[in-house]
């Protein structure tokens, strides 16, 4: 097996709290991404999916800081590396790409512009050649007119056609892993087709690695290979893609795919998964889920469970099924 | 009136410095005639230009009058002009953006123009170039003779005006168009009723931040027209022409005279300012981009 | 965009004129009239009756500011009852001066301004922060002309370092212009400075709190480059801001020139005023008026075209 591309270990990120304790939003996670791998992190807002991926770039906001864990990607640790190095490798080794394409693109710098600045931040070129990667980059994502495009400004633009040159601005530079956090959440549902769809293409095409991070299962399941969910906190499963899908092992996992109703079959009630979202710092000592589990027994609130993995496939549960 | 008691709560020690500031300049000049340990007009040509002392706190000017007590005396002057001003301009302004936005068509037009036409004029240009042809003499009103300062409240007044017509215009047409406003006209309410009873208290916020801020203003306008001497008249003090007369105390060295009323009005200024910046912080923090300037 | 541009240009002209209507109105209805002033008091009614008609002021009110205005695009301000001296070459005199002054104060204050507020905007709560939010407060609420007098009173008179007032030209050599001009700009400069660091620092602070900041650093720019990205989106309302300040200015130096006795504008004016000479005070306020209604036009004008989507939209 071939090492790691990015090999989360035990990552914890904490936020101070208005009375000065810390909070930890992160607790603990592990996940690796094997180069060319396409790994989808699942989980419901707060679970703590994007504060890791955040702090993997070291890109947390001020009261958010990494307390603990390594982050390794090609053998470096990025959360003792300094900023000098972190901003070598952003958007060069590693991108990421965010939820809300309209906000993301500066409203007043032209799209080309925005782009060149991030190539000729990464390689020394002319402005000439600079133009070329960005139109070319334009073209790979699917936005036609590349060269003339690049003289457009972000509002000129549709929504799906921002996040599409959020793309081409984040493989200008071929990086080796993509991080796509919720790219599709604030898009129309036929774009958000389109978009990860994009998102798979560029994966054979360029051979990237790619995080997709999302709260839904069903979309992310089409393009990964494996899929990490998360809750409070914590992974509570991980496995390949067939197996979550076919039968997954931990309650929160099998309650997430029941929640969408499927086209087919007959109509029924909609399944929801019992009780509200986790609180940070109210948590219980055990599992995170224990509280709206329905399969919970007494060890499942006082103890954590460990992730154990059987056959690639991991779990955190006291009573998988 | 909700809006004054979250004023009350929002404010933290910044907003209270200046509440305390100018509640205390505000009861100085009422009591003025009261705690002024001398008279500010009395005459006394051998104590002229003593140093602060035991007899006199702040020292006495080239007339010999007592600094502290034509200080406080000033104070009238700048507040009645400041508060005045502002009062003035309030009820022009509010007036005319609230018969524009409930009017609408011509009216509406007509009044906003005229707005849009006051607010081009540069108001210090005009303010002494209005009281310079009319004069600085008392006003003749009826039986009343009007000192020189109600020249400059009616017309810093009027150019105050457009700043609150626009404030009460953009936040009533905001609400004559809610469905509550039809509610209430449905209800039986007449234009009056709804005039005092929804649209008003809505504007009350932002009116009493850009007045406070404007009283500031206010008192610095009237220092500075005074200052040249077009504003309130000898011998009556005003901290304008206390500083224009200590201006030859610079090169004598006086200290007392050109410092002492410079301090009142900064003190005075800053109160105000900081009172106006914690009531904006309480009820629109945002607006800090539409900062007042003059 | 063009098209824009030229209705807020004639709108605005068509408030100047406006306001040049009502002016006129007020200095020809001051009391005492020109003829009185110049014939003296006991001059026959027949001598006055000549004198208007000589001069045109008995010709119906519009017609005269219609005459007026004529003149005054073609740069003839008339000719002054009192001093028989050409009103427009006695403002073309004083005007530089004034400009002098104004010009080296708006320059301070966007230098200083802006550099405070984007150092405090770049790290907020810190040291730098506190202090400039209170040297801000003290910049906001101390008189400018009272700063004018301490000023004399520190460096000219005790420290000797500038001369107490006067005013050199360039002509004389530009240290000495500059000397003559440093405390009277300066005094005129710290309001506005306060101003627009307040300004800078919170809009600068908005816009760096933006999702495109955070896709700049995502994508591995440099910290100039991204205080740069920040900085072309928080600088339009302070632009704005300037541009109404520039207008601003022009008041405020009418009472610093008297601190500091030189010899523009607000002298001519003064005189005008102690002179009864309404026509030339008529120039000079409708100069003031010219400015300032033109430095309005022109934060409008910038407020438009620093947006791509307005550009875009006119």
């Amino acid at each position: 097996m071939s090492p790691a591309l990015l090999s989360v270990e035990g990552l914890r990120v904490g936020f101070r709290s208005a009375d000065g304790g810390m909070v930890e939003a992160v607790r603990g996670v592990d996940f690796c991404v094997a180069p060319g791998e396409a790994v989808g992190i699942v989980g419901e807002s707060g679970s703590g999916k994007s504060l890791s991926m955040l702090a993997v770039m070291r890109l947390l906001g001020a009261p958010a800081r990494a307390t603990g864990g390594r982050v390794i990607f090609e053998g470096e640790d990025l959360l003792a590396a300094d900023e000098k190095r972190m901003r070598a490798l952003r958007g060069r080794d590693i991108a990421m790409v965010f939820q809300d394409p309209q906000s993301s693109l500066n409203p007043a710098l032209t799209i080309g512009r925005q782009i060149t600045d991030v190539v000729r931040a990464h390689r020394g070129v002319s402005s000439a050649e600079a133009r070329r990667i960005a139109a070319e980059s334009l073209e790979r994502v699917g936005i036609r007119d590349a060269g003339r495009r690049l003289a457009s400004y972000p509002h000129e633009f549709s929504g799906g056609m921002r996040q599409r040159a959020l793309i081409a601005m984040a493989i200008a530079c071929r990086p080796r892993l993509l991080i796509a956090d919720e790219p599709t959440t604030a898009l129309d549902v036929t774009v958000q087709a389109q978009i990860v769809d994009l998102i798979a293409e560029l994966r054979c095409e360029l051979g990237l690695a790619v995080v997709f991070i999302s709260h839904n299962l069903q979309l992310v399941a089409e393009i990964v290979d494996r899929v990490v969910v998360m809750y409070g906190g914590k992974v509570v499963e991980d496995g390949p893609v067939e197996a979550i899908e076919r039968a997954p092992r931990h309650p929160y996992t099998g309650l997430l795919k029941a929640c969408v109703p499927s086209l087919s079959g007959p109509v029924g009630p909609l399944t929801a998964i019992e009780g509200a979202p986790p609180r940070l710092g109210r948590l219980p000592a055990g599992c995170p889920f224990s509280p709206r589990c329905p399969d919970a027994i007494e060890t499942c609130a006082s103890q954590m469970p460990a992730l154990l993995a059987e056959a690639g496939h991991r779990t955190a549960c006291w009573r998988p099924r | 009136m909700s809006d004054l008691r979250k004023a009350l709560r929002g404010l933290d020690w910044s907003g209270w410095l200046g509440a305390g500031i100018v509640g205390l300049i505000v009861l100085a000049a009422i009591l003025a005639p009261l705690i002024a340990p001398y008279d500010p007009l009395a005459l006394n040509i051998e104590d002229r230009l003593a140093a602060p002392g035991a007899e006199h706190w702040l020292g006495t000017d080239q007339a010999g009058r007592d600094v502290l007590s034509r200080i406080l005396f000033g104070a009238r002057a700048s507040l009645s002009v400041g508060i005045g001003a502002v009062l003035i301009g309030a009820a022009i302004g509010v007036s005319a953006g609230i018969f524009a936005a409930y009017r609408g068509g011509l009216g509406e037009q007509i009044v906003m123009r005229i707005v849009d036409g006051v607010a081009s004029i540069p108001l210090l240009v005009w303010a002494i170039a209005i009281v310079g042809i009319l004069g600085v003499g008392p006003l003749p009103v009826g039986p009343l003779l009007l000192p020189n300062e109600v020249k400059i409240i009616l017309l810093v007044g009027c150019l105050f005006s457009p700043v609150f017509a626009r404030v009460t215009y953009a936040v009533a047409r905001r609400i004559a168009g809610a469905d509550y406003i039809r509610a209430r006209f449905l209800q039986g309410a007449s234009h009056w009723q709804i005039v005092i009873g929804d649209v008003l208290p809505n504007c009350l916020s932002p009116i009493i931040v850009q007045g406070t801020l404007l009283v500031a203003i206010g008192i610095v306008i009237e220092a500075s027209i005074s200052f040249v001497g077009l504003g309130v008249q000898p011998p009556q003090p005003s901290w304008g022409t206390m500083l224009s007369d200590a201006r030859s105390a610079i090169y004598s060295g006086e200290w007392w005279l050109p410092v002492f009323p410079g301090l009142a009005i900064s003190l005075t200024v800053i109160g105000f300012n900081l009172l106006g910046d914690a009531v904006r912080e309480v009820f629109d923090p945002r607006s800090e981009a539409r900062t007042l300037v003059a | 965009m063009l098209r824009l541009v030229a209705g807020r240009i004639v709108s605005s002209i068509g408030t100047l004129l406006f306001v040049g209507l009502a002016l006129f109105a007020l200095t020809r209805s001051g009391p005492g009239s020109p003829a009185r002033i110049v014939l003296g008091a006991d001059a026959t009614a027949e001598q006055i009756a000549q004198f208007e008609q000589a001069h045109g002021l008995d010709r119906p009110f519009l017609s005269q500011y219609a005459a007026w205005l004529g003149d005054v695009l073609r740069g003839d301000f008339g000719k002054s009852f009192v001093t028989g001296r050409d009103v427009a070459t006695e403002i073309v005199s004083a005007l530089p001066v004034t400009l002098s002054i104004v010009l080296f104060a708006f320059l301070i204050a966007l230098v200083f301004g802006l550099g405070i507020g984007v150092l405090a905007a770049l790290k907020p709560g810190g040291a730098f922060d506190r202090v400039s939010r209170f040297a801000s407060v003290l910049g906001l609420s101390i008189p400018a002309f009272w700063l004018g007098i301490v000023l004399i009173r520190f460096l000219a008179v005790d420290l000797r370092l500038l001369p107490p007032g006067g005013y050199f030209p360039l002509s004389a050599g530009l240290s000495l212009h500059l000397q003559s001009i440093l405390m009277p700009s300066l005094s005129l400069a710290v309001y506005y400075i306060a101003v627009l660091a307040r300004m800078t620092q919170a809009s600068l602070q908005e816009t760096l709190r933006g999702d495109y900041v955070r896709t700049a650093r995502a994508m591995g720019l440099s910290a100039p480059q991204v205080v740069f990205y920040a900085l072309v989106n928080a600088l339009p309302p302070v632009v704005n801001l300037a541009a109404l300040s520039f207008g601003y200015m022009f008041g405020w130096a009418l009472i610093i020139e008297q601190v500091f006795n030189i010899p523009g504008l607000s002298r001519a004016l003064l005189n005008a005023i102690s002179q009864r000479d309404f026509l030339l005070l008529q120039g000079i306020v409708f100069l003031f008026t010219a400015i300032f209604v033109f430095a309005n036009l022109g934060a409008d004008l910038i407020n438009r075209m620093l947006d791509p989507r307005q550009r875009a939209a006119a």
